[in-house]
């Protein structure tokens, strides 16, 4: 099939521009893990003698720990909520006669389509003008709604290949519909279900716009590193943009390998 | 057993999440447009009028398009040979670790991302003392926070983000189509350009669409590669309301961003409405 469409020619000009491109999108990174190892104030190589400093004077700072931990409560929180809401939706949206289904369905994803800093900002004027104080608990909510979008496609999409018979014959033999959902769908979703709740989680937890404008004291992590980016640098932060990095790569190729590798099954299956 | 199916009542399972969006997003959104319209004697258009008075708002609102056209333009051609060579060059079975080998950076904070590029592309960054190590000259780059290095930065996320929607819509073009068309004799240019580039045109659009709403909005890559000084519009609004607080004046520039996009996207919008419409009859 190859020859079919690609000659040799391309084929090597193709293969040298991927190639290209992956040391372009890895170089600044693995500049950046390369500096955190370095010791000397200052960002210029050549590189002096390796150093676990930066990393020890992160754990040793409570602002940078502190935000941490707030980020890990909010997108943990936040994740849970949007894939249960988001299991919910998707359920009426592939199973049930849902009304005015179109505009219903575009009104959940939307968020999806309009940039974050708009959202943040609705938010924002939105509390200010019924004088509701910045808080923590808004920032949840906030988050839950960016995500929810993620949520709903991921599991519609999962729901949508379920066939409907499977629920009917349990509720023939006597089932409710909510043990039907819980003892039959959700199992069959759980792999979807726990990618879902994995990329959700990244994407909350990198959220930076709806934090910034709907807390004013508890600060996200993401923040954190924001106020020390523009205010001035500090040579932790690539130790934090390392750990950070590292933390977020693993959960989201968790997520986008079940995600990729299970579609494919399901092709398979479909095949066969 | 067909009747069973219709008796499923779908609000109790929507509901939870149609009323997060409402309370988060729809009222909001009619909050803003109120906002903007409202001004010291009533309802008015002034506050666009002093929007587009006031020159280093005007001039911002171009930086923004400018940046996300061109961000957009060069991700989006990047785009197609990557998304072409995982697709077409590469074993079925490795195709979605290729494709995980580009993605893998999208998955982590984007303002980390735009840091790391800092240190490559600062005047004492890594390019600079490369290009001194060769050449033995020492040269002052320059590329650090201007509009080009956050053009690099955003063509960079929209590249990615295109070759994820364009292998999506490529990835599903049945073989036996280009099969058939190369049995009857069609040359690799031809298939290209009668099978392989028609049918990947919805994911390019997606995508492009996608990246051109987040380049838009984007206040990092701005920040940390374009530096301070000639701010986008989202910029601005950052440092409204973190600073002078003047909510109208905020909700105004958050309309006139919502509307770019609007705008902006309505071509592919129609176009893509347009297309269903054809590929139905």
């Amino acid at each position: 099939m190859n020859s079919l469409i690609v000659n040799k020619l391309m084929l090597s000009f193709l293969t040298i521009f991927f190639c290209f491109s992956l040391v372009v999108i890895y170089l600044p990174i693995l500049v950046m893990i390369i500096f955190s190892f370095n010791s000397g104030k200052y960002q210029t190589l050549p590189f002096r003698e390796p150093t676990f400093e930066w990393y020890i004077s992160l754990i040793a700072d409570n602002s940078f720990i502190n935000s941490f931990f707030t980020s890990l409560m909010m997108a943990s929180l936040a994740s849970i909520f949007a894939t249960i809401l988001g299991f919910l939706a998707a359920y009426a949206f592939s199973k049930a006669k849902v009304p005015a289904h179109a505009l219903l369905f575009g009104i959940v994803v939307c968020p999806l389509v309009i940039p974050m800093i708009l959202i943040g900002i609705g938010m924002r004027l939105q509390i200010v003008s019924i004088g509701i104080e910045p808080a923590l608990w808004l920032v949840l909510l906030g988050q839950t709604l960016y995500v929810l979008p993620l949520a709903v496609i991921n599991l519609k999409n999962r729901i949508d290949k379920i066939p409907k018979s499977m629920e009917e014959a349990s509720i023939s033999l006597g089932s409710t519909r909510i043990k039907s959902i819980v003892l039959i769908l959700a199992p069959i979703c759980a792999p979807s279900i726990f990618a879902t709740i994995l990329l959700t989680f990244t994407f909350s937890f990198d959220e930076f716009v709806i934090a910034y404008f709907l807390t004013n004291f508890e600060i996200t992590l993401p923040i954190r590193i924001w106020t020390s980016l523009v205010t001035g640098f500090e040579p932790k932060i690539n130790a934090v943009g390392t750990a950070v990095f590292m933390f977020s790569l693993t959960l989201g190729l968790i997520a986008q390998f079940i995600l990729l590798f299970k579609q494919t099954e399901i092709h398979k299956n479909r095949a066969q | 057993m067909g009747n069973s199916s219709n008796t499923i009542n779908p609000w109790p399972f929507l509901l939870p999440a149609l009323l997060l969006c409402i309370l988060f997003f729809l009222i909001p959104t009619v909050n803003m447009v109120v906002l903007s319209l409202t001004t010291e004697n009533g309802y008015g258009l002034d506050n666009f009028k002093l929007f587009f008075n006031t020159p280093h708002l005007t001039q911002a609102l171009y930086r923004s398009i400018i940046l996300a056209i061109s961000a957009t333009t060069i991700g989006s051609l990047v785009a197609w040979p990557l998304a072409y060579f995982i697709v077409f060059c590469v074993n079925k079975k490795w195709r979605p670790l290729f494709l995980l080998a580009i993605l893998a950076p999208f998955w982590t904070s984007f303002t980390i991302r735009a840091f790391s590029w800092q240190l490559v592309l600062s005047d004492n960054g890594v390019m600079a003392w490369f290009f001194e190590l060769i050449t033995g000259i020492s040269v002052t780059l320059g590329i650090l926070y201007t509009m080009n290095a956050s053009i690099f930065g955003l063509a960079l996320f929209c590249s990615m983000l295109t070759t994820f929607t364009l292998y999506g819509a490529l990835v599903s073009i049945d073989i036996k189509l280009i099969e058939a068309a190369s049995n009857l004799g069609a040359k690799p240019l031809s298939i290209f350009k009668d099978i392989i580039f028609p049918l990947g045109l919805p994911g390019w659009m997606a995508g492009i669409f996608l990246s051109f709403i987040v380049c838009v909005g984007d206040y990092a890559v701005p920040t940390l590669l374009g530096g301070g000084l000639k701010p986008v519009l989202a910029q601005i609004m950052l440092s409204i309301l973190k600073g002078t607080y003047d909510l109208s004046q905020a909700a105004t520039i958050a309309i006139i961003l919502a509307m770019t996009v609007i705008l902006c996207g309505l071509p592919l919008i129609v176009y893509g409405l347009l297309r269903r419409n054809r590929l139905s009859v």
